[in-house]
């Protein structure tokens, strides 16, 4: 680890998205949540709460999709993801990230999609972070449960040629039973191999949801190919390289020590 | 042709009726979730028949002269005085196309949203970068009980329609947090000192029912992380993500903020102060690794090697 001596900088890793975080009795087999069921004083608070509250930012997320992403250092593990999407304009859609449709759901990230507009006016530096669509809705992996796949056609369309940017705070698919660790980049599945998603998998979200594989290829098919995908966006195709999240220690800025 | 439908969505007794005279508004509220409103002028009344959605889609889009007004009924809402987010930059993009927002009406309608319908409470309370305590945010959560001893909030930079999505925090009561491994710990932050202190508060609720839950918010520990740093400005989402801390001493919260956030919420950290003085916080008190053990915190993106991509692209089968 590197070490300035003369500013007492010490630099240390805690936490880093691709390391598995040290075993703990937190973390057992299957993903059982660690704690008590909610008790009915809190769910009586949670009723008060609201009754008085408005939780509007919440009420704009108005489209549920269901998709498949990789993690963006370890392509060989893919998760089903649920996405609760609010479009803030044309451009640019905003989405809380869970790992089912039930009241259970963890939630397990946020993802932020962009045009092909907005992503030319970002840097490389940036575009490197984010992954392409086209190849995941149009081969149906990416879809919208409880919707006709004729009324999901517009906003597949305008979808095709978005970018996403999607960090996992929480790594159920390994096991862990709370949030650990430093989130992690994820990516989109893609026309190679590596990048391809276990067809099983597929298969079973595709039967739970009553998805058939055939007609969603079928409307899509027809659907125009992004003239061009950025080379800088799923930056693993061209580098063979992901990324991962480190959390290093550093001294803190301002005002003194937290404790 | 297929004019005269009415179309009954039995799931959530929603109908679109096409076709006919009706001038006010249908309302319907499926489970809690509002749902559209159809307008519909200058058609002749027909009786409704049960057609599919899909038979629908098409005449919606293709009667010459036949007149939708959508109405969100979220539109109609208490229109509270909107307050703007301490840095409001707007994001760039296009409004939204008609055809767009039609479709995302449908889904908001016909979609189940279970997990974010759990999101029942709202809590105000500043962060700050771990590795910068001067940087400080106004967060509002938005918080859903995974069980008793877990919370899981979506965290935005203001609690307007317009608000923007910009972390995450994850709460866990005490017993929860000391099973945590110690590389772990130092991610997590204590709120004792900003629900003490009166910062960390519940908007529109009344004190009294409030501090039934804060006293318990109290004991808890809690892990943020921001991906969208919009007190510097930023139009979208740049850059890796941000562990955040939260409030642990006096001298900390930046006077202007404070003011701000009092003013905007007609709140005064002060007197709640007083009212929560008999609040305790963790039972085996704030736990030294927490909020970074007293440090501060990173993060950094390191490339790391995948194996390569294989030649031939498939198609997908």
């Amino acid at each position: 680890m590197d070490c300035v001596e003369g500013n007492n900088f010490f630099k240390k890793s805690m936490a880093s998205s691709d390391e598995k975080p040290g075993s703990t009795p937190v973390m057992g087999p299957g993903p059982t949540l660690p704690g008590k069921a909610t008790t009915l004083g809190s769910k009586l608070v949670d009723t008060g709460a609201q009754m008085l509250q408005s939780v509007k930012p919440v009420k704009q997320m108005n489209m549920h999709a269901c998709t498949f992403a990789l993690y963006g250092h370890d392509l060989s593990r893919q998760i089903e993801t649920h996405h609760f999407i609010q479009r803030v304009n044309q451009d640019f859609l905003q989405c809380a990230v869970y790992d089912s449709d039930q009241p259970s759901a963890r939630l397990i990230g946020i993802e932020y999609i962009v045009s092909d507009n907005i992503f030319e006016t970002l840097p490389p530096e940036e575009q490197k972070l984010w992954h392409s669509h086209a190849y995941e809705i149009k081969t149906g992996l990416w879809t919208l449960p409880g919707m006709p796949e004729l009324l999901q056609d517009p906003e597949h369309k305008s979808l095709t040629k978005t970018y996403g940017k999607f960090w996992c705070t929480w790594q159920v698919d390994r096991g862990d039973q709370l949030p650990l660790g430093a989130p992690s980049l994820m990516m989109s599945p893609q026309a190679v191999d590596i990048a391809r998603v276990n067809p099983e998998l597929v298969k079973e979200r595709n039967s739970r949801y009553g998805v058939s594989a055939g007609d969603a290829k079928e409307s899509r098919v027809e659907m125009d190919e992004p003239e061009w995908i950025n080379p800088n966006a799923d930056y693993w195709k061209q580098h063979g390289k992901g990324f991962a999240i480190d959390v290093v220690q550093v001294e803190m800025e301002g005002t003194g020590a937290l404790i | 042709m297929i004019h005269d439908s009415a179309i009954s969505l039995t799931r959530h007794t929603l109908t679109y009726i096409i076709g006919t005279t009706v001038t006010q508004e249908s309302q319907f509220q499926p489970d809690k979730w509002p749902g559209p409103s159809l307008v519909l002028e200058e058609a002749p009344v027909l009786s409704p028949l049960h057609e599919t959605i899909r038979e629908a889609h098409v005449v919606l889009y293709s009667l010459p002269g036949f007149h939708i007004e959508l109405k969100d009924q979220r539109e109609r809402e208490n229109n509270q005085s909107h307050i703007m987010a301490t840095s409001h930059v707007d994001v760039p993009g296009e409004p939204t196309e008609t055809g767009t927002a039609l479709l995302e009406t449908a889904t908001g309608a016909i979609q189940g949203f279970q997990p974010i319908n759990s999101i029942h409470e709202h809590l105000c309370a500043f962060h700050f970068y771990a590795d910068d305590m001067t940087r400080q945010v106004e967060a509002h959560h938005f918080c859903a009980h995974l069980n008793e001893d877990v919370r899981q909030c979506l965290i935005y930079d203001s609690p307007e329609k317009d608000a923007r999505l910009i972390g995450i925090e994850y709460l866990v009561s005490e017993s929860v947090f000391l099973t945590l491994p110690d590389d772990e710990k130092p991610l997590w932050h204590s709120h004792e000192f900003e629900v003490k202190g009166g910062y960390l508060f519940m908007p529109g609720v009344p004190g009294a029912v409030a501090r039934v839950d804060l006293a318990k918010v109290c004991k808890t520990y809690g892990k943020t992380i921001h991906f969208w740093q919009v007190d510097r400005g930023d139009p979208l989402p740049l850059g890796i993500p941000q562990i955040m801390m939260s409030l642990t001493r006096d001298g900390q919260l930046r006077e202007d903020l404070a003011e701000e956030v009092e003013k905007k919420f007609a709140v005064s950290f002060e007197k709640e102060r007083e009212n929560r003085k008999d609040m305790t916080g963790p039972d085996h008190g704030i736990h030294p690794l927490a909020n970074a053990a007293g440090k501060g915190l990173k993060t950094e993106l390191r490339e790391v090697d995948i194996p390569p991509a294989t030649s031939m692209p498939r198609i997908f089968v």
